[in-house]
């Protein structure tokens, strides 16, 4: 039965393969798909050798009861995450994967680096669009691009955030196409997620099959907290000696609070409330058992129109009254800055070859997708007759909502796509559908492996004159067959990602 | 000859309900500048709660309040003394090509700089049909085409007090064609930036003695950036230029970057505020 589901060539080595890999025995390699494990040939990658050994050691049976018993430390841990529907809300696990992705360090290389630079770029495009603007007045970007731009803010005109960073924590996903390609999708510089997966996808899959370690020489991806403290210190406000630092949340029914009270424990550092701090004479301060503590540094993880009332939507109750001004007066960092979201909408992100040219006279080293905008009379006409073979995506909406994939619509669909953007094209971008590679991932129902695609979100932190990017990042995998969403809040899951140090 | 004024600024607030945590934001304190100096502020409330001098995200001086315990009703008193200068607001250079200050406005870098009063806000925006009303006359001086709107507006829109904080959305204000200086302030933006020129609202007081019309508490009018002079100030509910009569506490995009209270109090129930302001000026 096993051999029978698609025609191997009688070729001893994949046949003995087979036999040795009984969990993978199953497993169907779409030609026309960029498979992460298999060379052009149908063979095993030889980085993927030894882990490909070591699991076909066990039998499907062993590998479901592992991977279960991992997914439950996830559920005891409270590692998990809501998904706004409609009607409901859930409370779910963040589905895990047993089988890890390499990444070698050639391509390691082309991404670190290529992160880097998308940040430093972004990070010197806030400064200006909130400055002297010369971008604009260079006619690089367009101007109505910032000034539309519901997540421009005013305020931060002419205002200098402590150390010059604006972006401290960058989210930046990346695929890589058939073309074997490294390609970014999208920079999330708000308040981007999902640091926390990586940590506990490592500590579960080092809990289940802590073997498969002692044969690669990996990264390590527990120093976040430690590189993320240090540098969140290094722009601590003027006049400061040691900063207090601490993570503010929402609340415990955020979708990512496990995550908020994750990076505060791992740091060492509170976890707060806007109810826990207040603004006195312009600098802020938490309250403890012991009295009033002047903090310094706020990893904050509330967006931009909730963190002060009395500047910005004054029916939050989720911030601290004042701190906007304690913030202007250079007396409190925010990390990341208000007003970054203008530098991750997707209409901006269109332009970051542009950007990185224009600020670091570099060619940009990870590549972008092209795109369409919908804003412009003759690309709109282009968009309206592709529909099908596009993907069309909100400006201004994260977490994969909105979104539309032109060879998925029906009929209907694509009439009802045609009419939205129709109606708002400076709400729309549109890009060709792009293949992101596939990765053979366990399929409860199936119970065997299949491709599924994945992508990666890496982590860059910017602090004064010092980065890091975390040597992992958060691979998320697409469950549904032929998906291309990979977010969480789309029923994405996800594996522990290695990155190897030779 | 400068006048010194004296303003006093009262606000009394009754709450239905026990008030266990409130914060206010006062932005009523005279920005200084060419024509206002020497300013001092007097600030007490009944609560004997301490009054904190912040900034707002603008950079305007506000005060900010937050008591600690709990109350049901609040006064809050402002004693502000300061020195108005008399300028003449017809007093500036007029000697300049017409045609190059109207092509000033179309420059990339000028839209650039002045973006931010440039662009139409919820208060500020009128449909397409509406922005007919009033076109400028290119073979004029900017600074005659905005006095010419002052002038129109003034005579378009029926002064009418308004009991409403908030403002009034344009669309109700032309079907209307009546208003508050708050929407006189509105009205003139829109049209002034629609017409390329940079226009901010101005929030302040306003001394009544020589039968102006505005409200009993703040008056509102704009401010335009005309290329080559500057700033200039005009107040379409009077028809006339800002002068020393005008005492200006901030500007912004609209009555939203202005808003002289904002409270954030945590009860239940309903609320009511009453407001009172009175100037004097004694000539020195």
């Amino acid at each position: 039965m096993i051999f029978a589901i698609y025609h191997v060539p009688f070729n001893k080595t994949i046949f003995m393969e087979n036999i040795e890999n009984q969990i993978f025995s199953s497993y169907q390699k779409n030609p026309d798909l960029y498979d992460e494990i298999h060379d052009k040939k149908g063979k095993v990658k030889e980085v993927y050798q030894k882990l490909f050994n070591l699991y076909g050691e066990h039998s499907i049976k062993d590998y479901v009861t592992l991977n279960n018993k991992a997914k439950s430390s996830f559920f005891n841990q409270g590692i998990t995450f809501q998904v706004y529907g409609e009607n409901n809300i859930q409370e779910k696990i963040f589905p895990f994967d047993l089988f890890p992705r390499i990444i070698d360090p050639v391509d390691w290389d082309i991404i670190e680096r290529g992160s880097i630079q998308r940040s430093k770029a972004l990070n010197l495009f806030l400064w200006d669009i909130y400055h002297d603007k010369k971008i604009l007045k260079d006619k690089v970007v367009p101007v109505e691009l910032i000034t539309s731009s519901a997540n421009y803010l005013d305020q931060m005109n002419g205002l200098n955030p402590p150390g010059g960073i604006y972006n401290h924590i960058s989210g930046t996903d990346v695929i890589k196409h058939k073309d074997g390609k490294y390609y970014v999708l999208e920079d999330n510089i708000r308040c981007p997620s999902g640091v926390s997966y990586v940590i506990c996808n490592r500590t579960a899959l080092k809990k289940a099959l802590f073997g498969v370690f002692n044969h690669y020489q990996t990264h390590t991806v527990t120093n976040y907290a430690e590189n993320l403290l240090e540098l969140l210190e290094s722009v601590k406000p003027k006049g400061v000696d040691v900063p207090n630092v601490v993570v503010i949340t929402p609340g415990m029914y955020n979708s990512a609070f496990y995550e908020h009270s994750y990076l505060a424990k791992t740091m060492g550092v509170e976890l707060v409330e806007g109810r826990d701090l207040f603004v006195e004479n312009d600098f802020v301060y938490m309250k403890t058992i012991k009295g009033p503590e002047k903090v310094d540094v706020i990893y904050r993880r509330i967006d931009d129109q909730f963190i002060d009332p009395l500047e910005f939507n004054p029916d939050s109750v989720l911030g601290v009254p004042g701190l906007f001004a304690a913030y202007k007066k250079g007396n409190v960092t925010l990390a990341n800055a208000p007003g970054t979201g203008v530098a991750d909408d997707k209409a901006v992100y269109t332009y970051m070859p542009e950007i990185i040219k224009y600020y670091l006279n570099e060619e940009p080293i990870l590549n972008n997708v092209h795109t369409y905008h919908c804003s412009r009379p003759d690309e709109l006409k282009y968009v309206l007759e592709h529909i099908h073979e596009l993907v069309i995506k909100p400006v201004d909406e994260a977490g994969g909502y909105g979104i539309s994939i032109g060879n998925k619509l029906s009929k209907e669909e694509i009439e009802k796509v045609k009419a939205e953007v129709k109606a708002s094209p400076r709400k729309y971008v549109a890009q060709p559908i792009m293949s992101l590679s596939v990765h053979p991932t366990y399929i409860d129902d199936t119970e065997s492996f299949e491709q599924r695609h994945v992508d990666l979100r890496t982590f860059t932190v910017l602090g004064k004159d010092k980065e890091f990017v975390l040597k992992g990042g958060l691979t998320r995998v697409a469950l549904q067959r032929g998906n291309l969403i990979v977010n969480s809040s789309q029923g994405g899951g996800s594996k522990d990602t290695w990155v190897l140090k030779k | 000859m400068p006048r010194e004024f004296e303003i006093k600024y009262r606000t009394e607030i009754t709450y239905e309900d026990w008030v266990h945590n409130a914060y206010w934001q006062f932005l009523i304190i005279p920005i200084e500048n060419d024509s206002q100096h020497d300013v001092e502020v007097e600030f007490n409330n009944s609560l004997f709660a301490i009054t904190e001098y912040s900034i707002n995200g603008y950079g305007f001086k506000t005060l900010r309040v937050h008591p600690k315990k709990k109350f049901k009703e609040v006064t809050f008193e402002a004693t502000i003394k300061f020195i108005k200068e008399d300028i003449d607001p017809l007093k500036f250079k007029t000697n300049f090509n017409i045609a190059l200050e109207h092509e000033e406005l179309h420059k990339l870098d000028f839209k650039i700089n002045h973006e931010r009063f440039l662009k139409a806000t919820p208060f500020t925006n009128i449909t397409a049909t509406q922005d007919q009303l009033y076109s400028f006359d290119v073979s004029i001086s900017i600074f005659k085409n905005l006095e010419n709107l002052n002038h129109w507006i003034y005579n378009y829109v029926q002064f009418s007090r308004n009991d409403i904080d908030k403002g009034t959305l344009l669309n109700e204000v032309i079907l209307n064609k009546k208003g508050d200086c708050k929407d006189f302030a509105h009205l003139f933006c829109a049209l002034a930036r629609i017409n390329g020129i940079p226009t901010r609202y101005v929030s302040g007081y306003l001394d009544r003695t020589n039968g102006f019309k505005g409200d009993s508490q703040l008056h509102a009018w704009v401010e335009c950036y005309i290329p080559q002079i500057g700033w200039k100030g005009f107040d379409p509910t009077n028809n006339v230029l800002a002068d020393i009569n005008h005492i200006k506490i901030c500007h912004g995009k609209d009555y939203n970057d202005c808003s002289p209270l904002k409270g954030i109090v945590n009860t239940q129930g309903k609320n009511k505020t009453t407001y009172s302001v009175t100037l004097h000026s004694c000539n020195s």
